[in-house]
């Protein structure tokens, strides 16, 4: 066997004076007595590991002792094998891996010429098998991938939050109110006030988020606040102004209101928006302003949607147009 | 063991005000002959409510008990002269002398005296240099001399601005304070309170030294970039659950795991992954193999 | 007792003769060839501490009340994935420090591939016959990002779930079918019905860690099969390896290794606190913490899609968020990909179809020295951008600055880079004996005032004798000649 004959020079005996077989160590006492001392301190750790768990549960103690008594042992142990074992080097020869070039060509007319035979004689055999196979491949993905959850609702008339990608729960007349469910009333803010609100019965709700600020501070009978975004300047009502909370840019919810400077900022990826004209995005990634959300205000003082979103919200996607 | 550790900030700041009030009494003894008994009057009228109890609720609903946090500082009018000098010397130069504002700084009037208190026991004001943001730095005056200027400042427009608020955290709610921190905070002061850079060069600052007070007139007052919040939008109650937060939590967290590593989050853990996990790991590498 | 219990395998099994070669297996003992165990070894304190972490973890988004050890969060609202993940921290004897190991090392798991992959590709040991193993390797470290990611968003806490938001859109954003992959992963429009949690804990715990394993075994059997390379030096051929043997050197060294690294993560993990859940509150889709990043290895990806302008393509009733799709699909896309096929470019580029079992030193291949400097730098650049709020907080300086630099820094640095290393390593190729001592030299000023100079001889301790190398000795003759040669002693064969 040719595995064999490389190896053959070391079947011979070797004195225990070899070189090679001596330690590294110049002093092996020395060595010795650093390893040992490294495993009787691994052993006292494992053991005030031991004991630290039964009788506190203290994190930083458990870990200087069960790591101090890795460590020492590991130490041990390693110096044990660099300082007290045979020096070497040693050497092993290599061995070309690869097969003969008669080998090669045996394996390769083997799946050629068998297969060849085969392949050609039925052809049809192969086909129906093929086709089977593919189907097989093809339908098992359907399960595999369809079962995983709805479609979504590509369509702008759908209204289900769960699947549509254009929908949210505010519509007409919807009512403001916060996280927990407070009715937000028109008084509530003052200027360079924000807050987050939702419509009534949607508290929470991830793509209903909205961030209400109040810009300036205008009587019910003042001429309407002017925001800086055509077609929109009664969207606002006595200086409040509400936009989707949810980033353009990965949806993250952009809750960094500088009040001085009314800008929204995004904290995940400091994308900048505008609110004095429309939340167009001054800096950053973010592709597009932050969709606005028409105000009114009832007769008893409270916030309410003139109508729910007139765009999708959010992260761009495909069937966006 | 955890209800204690909170039993004692929360009644140490059930006294902080009391506290900041004595603190400064020597100072100012030698600063005015009159002043300790203008303090005791004061002080006697500042009307702590008596702590009901020493550990902060931990109902799960925000039913806290009504009433905590509704009470304001009410300034003695002895307060107003000194007030007026201190004004004069260090901020009429920017603000005017009636701190009706100048070209350089803005009107004060109408701001109330809890606005001034936030910006003068911060450090803030007076401004050692002009940038884009005032940092905090010691204050310059002691406590007695800051609710001085602000009862002056109070004066010029009686009755109206915020007051500075009578802290009681006892009471307080520390897992509406969460909730409320987290909602209307960590975006700019992160959610460990380390703060952050924002936009245009201005910065969210650290929480980690503000005092309760400080904290209350900051959302009112809304200083700066930051919003403010009217008690239409978080109730005296909401805003004593996050200052009880910040104080109780934010500047005392629970750091059980080890060093907290600034509380900025992956980058810092991610240096000292791979400078000290890998690092020390390649060293001993270093030690067990060849180095030629 | 060995050799019956040896000889009762080998009457079944075959082992002697394969298991020997194996004892004998020579390890190259350069301490670069000592990285991809850091890596490894951490992979078994992530298995280790994982089972453990598993007893403990319910993977649900049900809701619930927390009455658990962290008195902030009593009574509040929370899911059962993140009320057990505190609960773990708070809880559980000992569970803060199996979770804080766990996150530790996966963090030095990713770290030392990294190292480990900087090592393989600056000496050239991904050449032919080691292309597999290369690639087997670079899957390896794609699967290991992504269930890094896959694992710290299963706590459910505010920074997690950002990082899922994050993930959503991201899907979302690949033309044609990232709607459907997007309601299809998450059973739904995001947040989904909360199947999101238990996806993740499957992949997590079980598929990729077994693809892992699996690829794994491959890259040893590789190893093995294929032997070490190793750098030149005395004695070192293309057609041998010199090191230490298996048994019992390196079993000593690699196993004392296994210790050692285990105790850095347990020591980082009860010294310095790593991902505390507890202070992040339960994530809601409409709450936010500011200065939020992915883990460092997921940190380049942040990185990218913070630097990118914001071109959106919108056309033909569609939208193509190219500020999302070009630098979190495209970008990573490009960057593995050059990953696996690089053996094959830089053959293909220099012709050489020749077997490599000696290793370059870095100067003597500019090309591909600084190839990797640039990738290496890339990859810091963006990490970096990946903090341009921290940073703009601790430099105080303006965020709008700090994001311009790194827009044109990113491009610009790296190919900078390139150029100064291929520099750097033809200077130092140019002078000869750089970075070796070099002998002292006696300067003598003879009578007529005339200099000369002699090299002067060598001192003790100026070098070593280094022996030839031998193969691994098969039978120790045990009795010392000494004690052999003297009378009444037998001298017994072993």
């Amino acid at each position: 066997m040719s595995d064999e004959s490389p190896k053959a020079p070391s079947l011979a005996p070797v004195s225990l004076e070899d070189p090679h077989l001596q330690p590294y160590a110049k002093h092996p006492g020395r060595a010795e007595a650093l390893a040992a001392a490294a495993m009787v301190i691994g052993f006292l750790g494992f053991i005030g590991f031991g004991i630290t768990y039964w009788i506190s549960d203290q994190t930083q103690w458990e870990a200087a002792t069960l790591g101090g008594g890795m460590l020492a042992l590991g130490v041990g142990a390693i110096a044990w094998g660099k300082y007290l074992m045979p020096q070497g080097p040693f050497v092993e020869e290599r061995h070309d891996f690869h097969s003969t070039e008669a080998e090669r060509d045996a394996m390769t007319a083997a799946i050629v010429e068998r297969g060849g035979m085969v392949v050609q004689r039925r052809k049809v055999l192969g086909g129906l098998f093929a086709l089977g196979s593919t189907a097989m491949g093809v339908v098992i993905a359907f399960p595999l991938i369809r079962s995983l959850g709805p479609k979504p609702a590509t369509s702008r008339q759908a209204t289900n939050t769960d699947t549509s990608l254009f929908a949210t729960n505010w519509k007409e007349n919807s009512q403001l109110v916060t996280a927990d469910g407070r009715i937000v009333k028109v008084a509530d803010l003052d200027v360079g006030g924000v807050l987050t609100v939702f419509p009534k019965g949607h508290e929470g709700s991830s793509p209903d988020q909205t961030i209400l600020i109040r810009l300036a501070q205008i009587g019910p009978d003042d001429p309407p606040f002017q925001l800086e975004s055509p077609g929109r300047t009664d969207w606002g009502v006595q200086g409040y102004v509400a936009y989707s909370k949810m980033c353009t840019h990965l949806g993250c919810p952009v809750g960094l209101y500088q009040k001085l400077t009314q800008q929204l900022v995004c904290p995940c990826h400091q994308s900048i928006f505008n609110v004095a004209s429309g939340c167009i995005p001054e800096f950053g990634p973010a592709p597009r302003p932050l969709p606005q959300l028409p105000l009114k205000v009832d007769a008893f003082g409270n916030l309410r949607s003139q109508s729910g979103y007139q765009q999708a919200i959010g992260p761009g996607f495909w069937e966006r147009p | 063991m955890i209800r204690g550790r909170y039993a004692i900030p929360a009644a140490l700041l059930a006294t902080v005000g009391i506290f900041g009030l004595m603190a400064f009494s020597p100072s100012a003894a030698q600063a005015d002959s009159t002043t300790p008994t203008t303090v005791a009057s004061a002080a006697g009228g500042y009307a702590y409510p008596t702590p009901t109890s020493t550990t902060p609720t931990t109902s799960p609903t925000s039913s806290a008990p009504s009433g905590y946090g509704t009470a304001d500082i009410t300034l003695p009018d002895s307060f107003i002269a000194p007030g007026q000098a201190l004004f004069d010397a260090s901020c009429a130069s920017c603000h005017g002398a009636d701190a009706a504002g100048t070209s350089r700084a803005p009107n004060l009037q109408g701001l109330g005296a809890g606005t001034v208190d936030f910006w003068v026991s911060t450090g803030r004001m007076p401004l050692a240099i002009s940038s884009i943001q005032a940092t905090v730095k010691p204050p310059r005056f002691d406590r007695l001399q800051t609710l001085q200027i602000a009862a002056f400042v109070q004066s010029k427009a009686p009755g109206t601005g915020m007051p500075i608020p009578i802290v009681n955290l006892s009471a307080a709610n520390l897992e509406v304070g969460g909730s409320l921190f987290t909602l209307n905070c960590a975006a700019c002061h992160t959610i460990t309170g380390a703060g952050d850079a924002l936009a245009g060069g201005a910065f969210a600052p650290s929480l980690h030294l503000a005092t309760p007070t400080q904290i209350i007139e900051a959302i009112r007052s809304g200083p700066g970039d930051m919003p403010r919040f009217s008690e239409g939008n978080l109730t005296p109650t909401e805003a004593h659950d996050i200052a009880a937060y910040v104080h109780g939590v934010i500047q005392h967290p629970e750091d059980r795991g080890g060093f907290g590593l600034g509380g900025i989050g992956p980058v810092g853990e991610g240096f000292v992954g791979l400078l000290v996990g890998v690092g020390l790991l390649m060293l001993v590498c270093f030690w067990i193999g060849e180095r030629t | 007792m060995i050799d019956s219990s040896l000889r009762w395998v080998d009457d079944r099994l075959g082992i002697a003769k394969g298991g020997r070669t194996f004892l004998d297996k020579i390890f190259p003992d350069h301490w670069s060839f000592m990285l991809g165990e850091i890596a490894l070894y951490s992979f078994v304190v992530l298995l280790g501490t994982g089972v453990f972490l598993s007893l403990y973890y319910i993977p649900s988004a049900h809701e619930i009340v927390y009455h658990g050890g962290y008195l902030p969060l009593q009574g509040q609202k929370v899911s059962e994935a993140y009320a057990s993940s505190v609960g773990l921290s708070f809880d559980v004897k000992s569970g803060l420090l199996m979770r804080q190991a766990h996150h530790w090392s996966a963090d030095i798991f990713l770290g030392s591939i990294a190292v480990h992959m900087a090592r393989v590709f600056f000496t050239g040991a991904f050449r032919k016959p080691r292309e597999f193993n290369w690639i087997v390797g670079v899957t390896m470290l794609l699967l290991g990002i992504v269930n890094g990611f896959l694992g710290y968003s299963l706590p459910d806490d505010l920074v997690s779930g950002t990082g899922i938001r994050i993930a959503y859109s991201i899907l979302e954003s690949i033309p044609l079918a990232g709607s459907y992959l997007g309601t299809f992963l998450f059973g739904g429009n995001y947040p989904g019905n909360g199947i999101i949690i238990p996806r993740f804990y499957l992949l997590h715990i079980l598929i990729v860690p077994a693809l892992i394993v699996g690829l794994l075994a491959a890259h040893l059997g590789l190893l093995v099969k294929q032997k070490h390379t190793q750098f030149k030096g005395r004695g070192k051929t293309e057609h041998n390896v010199v090191g230490s043997p298996m048994f019992p050197t390196f079993m000593a060294k690699t196993t004392g290794f296994l210790f050692v690294t285990t105790a850095v993560t347990f020591i980082l993990a009860g010294f310095a606190q790593i991902n505390p859940i507890w202070q992040f509150g339960q994530y809601e889709p409409f709450q936010i913490s500011y200065a939020v990043q992915p883990d460092w290895y997921m940190g380049w990806l942040d990185g990218a899609l913070r630097i990118m302008p914001s071109w959106e393509f919108v056309g033909w009733g569609h939208t193509i968020p190219l500020e999302v799709l070009l630098p979190a699909v495209i970008f990573p896309g490009i960057i593995f990909n050059v990953f696996f096929a690089w053996p094959f470019i830089e053959a293909r580029h220099t012709n050489d179809l020749a077997y490599h079992n000696l290793l370059d030193r870095p100067r003597d291949r500019p090309k591909r020295t600084g190839a990797g400097a640039m990738m290496l730098m890339l990859m810091f650049m963006v990490f970096g951008a990946s903090s341009t709020d921290v940073l703009a907080n601790f430099f105080q300086v303006p965020l709008n600055s700090v994001l311009w630099f790194f827009r044109i820094a990113v491009p610009l640095i790296p190919v900078i880079t390139y150029f100064v290393t291929v520099k750097i390593c033809e200077e130092m190729r140019g002078a000869e004996g750089i970075g070796k001592r070099k002998p002292p030299n006696v300067v003598h000023r003879s009578a007529s005032g005339e200099f000369s100079t002699v090299p002067a001889e060598a001192r003790p301790g100026d070098g070593h004798e280094e022996l030839e190398a031998v193969p691994v000795p098969a039978f120790i003759d045990m009795v010392p000649a000494d004690l052999a040669t003297g009378p009444g002693i037998r001298r017994v064969m072993r």
